[in-house]
């Protein structure tokens, strides 16, 4: 006989198998990229430590807030279409996307204030780094926001049910990733020293 | 991670405002003065941050053991990663 505990651990991954395949690819990707910068890391410290002393720390602290709130907001759409409740599961996705413009407009800000300073691609290994790496993080907020703004469109249009939610759970999971792809960034390039 | 099923928030609810608290820890710490210490307390938030949303907002919390074990592992092996190139610098 089956205990509820040991149904539920028996699940299989939340959406669609072929996000995951992605997910996984995408995860491996950005981990050599984390290995590489601190890898380089350990042959430049003091350029590593000095640079990192001009970024401003808040625009990442704030875009982290927001990343993981955006995370949050559709972890509750998922929970709100598996009970039935469509326009909910819309308004935790519309919510979650809003958020998702912020992070892009914050970090478009920042990419600014970086650009009108003078630093580029080849200003130092650093610099390098971070903007290849948030660069490429950014553009995948932007697929993630794709992808939720097509759920969100489908879930008010009622083309979700408690039965039929894989397409929630599938976009649902693509945005975890970015969120705790940026978690990882966050320490590593603005925090860790 | 049990503790979070025994408060009265829907688990992922008590994730996010422990991943709010905890961010905001990380970013305080980030004012301190380079050391080893400081990158590992800054690392081990992370890692928990990271397992937070995979278990609560993933949802993984529910799945089959070997994919919770594999997403376990992929923190293990980028948090090791970076422990040792920071050790070894």
């Amino acid at each position: 006989m089956h205990t509820e505990a040991s149904v539920d651990s028996a699940q299989p991954l939340p959406g669609d198998f072929a996000i995951w395949i992605f997910i996984f690819a995408e995860l491996v990707v950005f981990g050599v990229l984390f290995g590489a910068y601190a890898f380089a890391r350990s042959t430049h410290v003091e350029l590593f430590n000095a640079s990192q002393l001009t970024l401003n720390r808040a625009y990442g602290f704030a875009n982290t807030l927001i990343l993981v709130t955006s995370s949050y907001f559709v972890a509750r759409a998922t929970q709100s279409i598996k009970a039935g409740r469509g326009t909910a599961c819309g308004n935790w996705l519309a919510a979650a996307l809003g958020l998702g413009g912020m992070f892009l407009v914050l970090k478009l800000v920042e990419f600014h204030q970086d650009f009108a300073q003078g630093i580029s691609l080849s200003t130092n290994l650093f610099y390098m780094f971070y903007l290849a790496l948030t660069f490429f993080h950014f553009m995948h907020v932007v697929m993630g926001m794709a992808i939720l703004a097509v759920v969100t469109y489908k879930a008010y249009a009622g083309r979700y049910s408690a039965a039929n939610h894989t397409g929630v759970e599938t976009g649902g999971s693509y945005w975890h990733m970015v969120d705790l792809v940026w978690i990882i960034l966050f320490a590593l390039v603005y925090v860790i020293h | 991670m049990k503790l979070l099923q025994t408060i009265p928030l829907r688990p992922c609810t008590a994730s996010w405002l422990v991943l709010l608290g905890l961010t905001t820890i990380t970013f305080e710490l980030g004012s301190n003065a380079p050391s080893q210490v400081l990158m590992a307390a800054v690392l081990a938030l992370t890692l928990v941050k990271g397992q937070l949303v995979v278990s609560y907002f993933m949802g993984l919390r529910r799945v089959r053991p070997v994919w919770r074990l594999v997403m376990a592992a992929y923190l293990a092996a980028v948090g090791g990663l970076i422990a040792i190139a920071y050790l070894t610098a």
